[in-house]
């Protein structure tokens, strides 16, 4: 794993970001954003459809990253990449083609074209930053959204199971597929380069937790601790999957002994979108992480 | 003349075969397509022409519409050469890409074969599909028939690349009266393609050593100027577009008309305006009604509905008494799209009253009743 000392020298020397850009402080999108572009090197076209990536770069003539950006409708990211990788192919570049997505775009209306993209086994690296729903206009569910959660279109917390869209395209025999999470940057780092560099001329796909305070109603303040216990808890196990190996990533693998994990309250109550939820909703939502480690475990070594 | 075929070369082909062959001779690097009748035939011969090595490049079988023009958009941007091919419900599918690529000034082609608009599902001709993307930013060209598509798709490539014009362009044939009925068509040569369409130069593309944002959060004033570009090259492609087909005639012998071809009397009684395959039938009307009526008639036919040729139809309303405009579409609650755009033509000539268009309030620029004010005044002053 790469080391937090060089992380942080390859991220001041990369420089993916400029101060000053529009995200809300806190932002873990934002990080997840500067963490995977350092670990491309910049070395990156960056197609993005319509989502809060979409505003953060910046307004008019003021631009705040370092890599081209195509930003394109909510839909069609992945073809728009596609046209752009064949291009590149062409002409023998080596520059990663990378659709940046929210989960809404990934999970609901860019839900066909991502798998088209999938099938084809485009040369594009898709990474969708999860932050649980639409927060672009006002966080509203999307299919990504965990059960019991409150959003402005689910007020008593939602009552229907979250997409895992990772395992969908596992089930797509996705040669790489990976989940990370925002608090774990050196894991996300080394997730970035490894998809970017061993699995160069297929698809992969990487999904990084990221939590938005607005929209889960977090003080910006304990974002970070929101993140790194969704982890602790077992909520949101990063693992790793190579041409359909799976493997428990090394920071959540103490977690797959169910002793070892903390009280999900810690995790609850630190977000006003869980709060006032009914306790069955609540129960529900644990019977559903219960489920992800049944399902990781069938398919550990 | 130039010698544009083999000598006395002439193929049998439908309208679909003649614009795929087309296409062909531009080597476009890529083409995204989806399946849709009529069209599916263009698409199925550029698949076999990547496979067999006719041209160098990627077939993308992408699983949408939507789809299909998003990956034309991101070859276009990435530099490459692009086309693809839709009808009817294909096209009204891909309708937010097709913005996409014509507000965001993407050089491309697009075959539309058009096609009825269900319900109830129709798979023959009507103008419905091609008026539905008038407004999207996109030249359409019309074919009257065979020949004429297959000559057109070069020039859509070449008038949606040039710099002064640098936006997407498409070629409506008539679904099956063009697309599957197999005519004569004395085929380009690939040296005459050659020389007629330079390579594509793009004016931006996507350099990570050179990084720029298309398409991000624009500001009122700088969304207005971008629009205003666009206006302002839609309007070169009316002379640039006349000049290619000027050249075009030169060399090959095949004068096509300019932005509108007139047959007939040049001026008389009645003058018959249509559009499509259907124009071809309207020039043996008026054969026909010139030898038997005492009235003297003429046909006039768009070749272009963006830009529209204004000017031109603007010349012949003083030169006939009576207009008759055929449309195979119907703006509901209107009239037909283009007697509403002929009226517009004729008013400009003869009207005794002032209708006097501004645009204002693009992309969030506010508008309070004191700039109003201003510009009312303004207008009756400059019209006193
Ligand atoms: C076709 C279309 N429908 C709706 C929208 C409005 N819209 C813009 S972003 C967005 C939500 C994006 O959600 P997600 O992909 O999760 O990204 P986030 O905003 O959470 O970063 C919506 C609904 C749009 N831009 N285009
Ligand atoms: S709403 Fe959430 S995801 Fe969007 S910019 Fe703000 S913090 Fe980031
Ligand atoms: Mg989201």
């Amino acid at each position: 794993m790469v080391k937090t000392k060089e992380l942080v020298q390859i991220e001041t020397e990369i420089h993916a970001i400029e101060k000053g850009n529009l995200a809300c402080p806190g932002c873990q999108l934002n990080l997840a954003f500067k963490h995977s572009l350092a670990a491309l090197n910049n070395n990156a076209i960056v197609v993005i459809p319509a989502c809060c990536t979409s505003v953060i770069q910046g307004a008019g003539k003021g631009y705040g990253m370092h890599v081209p950006i195509f930003n394109t409708a909510f839909a069609s990211a992945p073809p728009v990449a596609s046209g752009i990788a064949r291009k590149l192919k062409l002409e023998n570049k080596d520059t990663q083609v990378i659709v940046w997505a929210g989960d809404g775009g990934t999970s609901d209306i860019g839900f066909a074209s991502l798998s088209g993209a999938a099938e084809r086994n485009e040369d594009i690296l898709y990474i969708m930053y999860n932050n649980q729903g639409y927060q672009n206009t006002g966080n509203q569910k999307s299919g990504a959204t965990p059960r019991g959660a409150k959003t402005t279109t689910t007020m008593t917390g939602k009552t229907s199971k979250s997409k895992n869209i990772a395992r969908i395209l596992l089930a797509q025999d996705v040669p790489y597929v990976a989940t990370a999470n925002a608090a774990y940057p050196q894991d996300l780092f080394d997730k970035i380069s490894k998809a970017a560099k061993e699995f160069k001329g297929n698809f992969r796909y990487i999904e990084i937790y990221s939590p938005c305070p607005p929209g889960w109603n977090i003080d910006s303040r304990n974002i970070v601790k929101v993140g790194k216990l969704a982890n602790e808890t077992g909520i949101w196990p990063l693992w790793e999957s190579i041409n359909g190996e799976v493997t428990l990533s090394k920071v959540s693998r103490r977690y797959l002994e169910k002793t070892n994990r903390k009280d999900p309250f810690e995790f609850f109550k630190l977000q006003g979108r869980f709060s006032g939820v009914d306790n069955d909703l609540i129960q529900q939502f644990m019977e559903d992480v219960e489920f992800e480690w049944k399902w990781l475990k069938k398919y550990l070594k | 003349m130039l010698n544009i075929s083999k000598a006395d070369k002439v193929e049998i082909w439908t309208g679909n075969q003649a614009v795929a062959e087309a296409v062909i001779l531009t080597k476009p690097e890529i083409v995204a397509a989806y399946p849709i009748t009529p069209s599916t035939p263009i698409i199925q011969a550029l698949s076999d022409a990547y496979e067999e090595g006719r041209i160098r490049g990627e077939f993308i079988a992408v699983e949408s519409e939507h789809a299909a023009m998003s990956g034309a958009i991101g070859a276009s941007v990435a530099g490459a050469r692009t086309f693809t091919a839709t009808a009817s419900q294909g096209l009204l599918y891909m309708a937010e890409m097709v913005y996409w690529a014509g507000f965001g000034r993407l050089p491309m082609s697009m075959c539309l074969v058009n096609r009825a608009l269900a319900p109830g599902w129709s798979i023959w001709v009507s103008h419905e599909d091609l008026y539905s993307m008038r407004d999207a930013g996109w030249i359409q060209l019309i074919a009257k028939n065979t020949q004429e598509a297959h000559d057109l798709m070069i020039h859509s490539f070449r008038l949606s690349e040039h710099h002064d014009v640098y936006m997407p362009s498409m070629v409506n044939i008539d679904g099956f009266v063009l697309s599957h009925v197999a005519a004569q068509v004395h085929p380009l040569s690939q040296k005459f393609v050659d020389d007629f369409l330079p390579p594509f130069e793009p004016m931006f593309t996507m350099d990570p050593d050179d990084p720029i944002s298309f398409g991000a959060l624009t500001l009122p004033n700088d969304y207005l100027d971008l629009r205003k570009d666009h206006i302002n090259s839609m309007n070169n492609a009316k002379k640039i577009f006349t000049d290619y087909s000027n050249e075009f005639a030169e060399l090959t012998g095949r004068y096509w008309g300019t932005l509108i071809e007139t047959y007939g009397n040049q001026t008389g009684d009645v003058c018959i305006i249509s559009m499509g395959s259907m124009s071809e039938e309207v020039e043996e009307v008026v054969d026909e009604l010139n030898k038997r009526e005492t009235m003297m008639f003429g046909s006039l036919r768009l070749r272009s509905f963006r830009p529209f040729p204004t000017e031109e139809i603007q010349k012949i309303t003083n030169l006939f008494d009576t207009f008759i405009v055929l449309d195979r579409a119907y703006s509901l609650g209107s009239d037909s799209p283009l007697l509403t755009e002929i009226r517009n033509c004729f008013y400009k000539n003869r009207a005794d009253k002032n209708i006097i268009g501004k645009v204002i309030g693009m992309g969030g620029a506010d508008v309070n009743y004191k700039q109003i004010i201003d510009l009312v005044i303004s207008i009756i002053k400059e019209t006193d």
